[in-house]
């Protein structure tokens, strides 16, 4: 542990892909919660976090559900930044003819839980859910 | 993770006691729901629903206790949710819900 980098987690990027499949959300959760706690973050930052995430692969996992040839995959990207934590969700995109099932008590969370979200589906390829917890005194 | 559900009917008051213990999510939502739908098909009564060891809720699991509400509100009915951790009342209150469910004591750890 002499060299200062071998603790360093700034810039380090976390990557976790899990099958679309409601029975690996809790396995998200708890690698979040280990990465928010790392970075420093209290515990109610933490428990937003959590919720956050299950939240946002929640969202994917019902567009999921009602899109019978998506991709059955998705990847959560943890990005650790000086400011705070930044988390992608990235998946293929999914097919527009599918009926959209509104899921306005997940978003309503998400936007109250984080201090940043987006979802996009502009990109050709991808759907992608971005959002930023920033650490305070950051 | 999953849940445990215990219950008992307090016949006296005519009411349900559940507490619910561990994580409520997309995995186990639909059980949730299904388990409090049976109670009621048993006794039509009151839910007191005691979520002190209840770890984590998420918007699934909301639906799933706004779903079993409506059902009780047919019959003049109520949801009591009382002992909520700190994070699971924050759920509750960014949602609203808390205007919604009937949430008794202060959460405390």
């Amino acid at each position: 542990m002499n060299n200062p980098k071998s603790t360093s987690m700034n810039q380090d990027i976390i990557e976790l892909g899990l099958p679309l499949n409601p029975a690996y959300v809790s396995a998200a959760r708890l690698t979040a919660s280990s990465i928010a706690n790392r970075m420093g973050f209290d515990i109610e930052e933490i428990e937003d976090i959590k919720a956050a995430v299950s939240e946002a692969c929640t969202y994917l996992i019902k567009q999921y559900q009602l899109d019978k040839n998506a991709q059955s995959t998705f990847k959560i990207q943890f990005m650790i930044k000086d400011e705070g934590l930044e988390i992608q969700l990235t998946t293929r995109k999914f097919n527009k003819d599918s009926d959209r099932e509104e899921d306005g008590l997940g978003i309503l969370m998400l936007e109250a839980l984080m201090d940043y979200i987006s979802i996009s589906n502009k990109d050709e390829i991808d759907t992608h859910i971005v959002m930023m917890k920033k650490l305070k005194n950051s | 993770m999953n849940f445990k559900i215990r219950h008992k009917f307090k016949e006296l008051r005519n009411q349900w006691h559940i507490s619910i213990e561990g994580e409520i999510d997309i995995y186990n939502s639909e059980q949730l729901k299904r388990k409090l739908y049976e109670l009621l098909e048993e006794k039509q009564a009151d839910l007191y629903i005691n979520c002190k060891d209840l770890e984590y809720i998420d918007s699934t699991g909301l639906g799933a206790l706004v779903s079993v509400l409506k059902k009780v509100k047919q019959f003049n009915g109520n949801i009591h949710l009382s002992q909520l951790k700190p994070n699971v009342a924050k759920i509750f209150k960014i949602t609203d819900l808390n205007k919604v469910f009937l949430i008794e004591g202060a959460a405390h750890e």
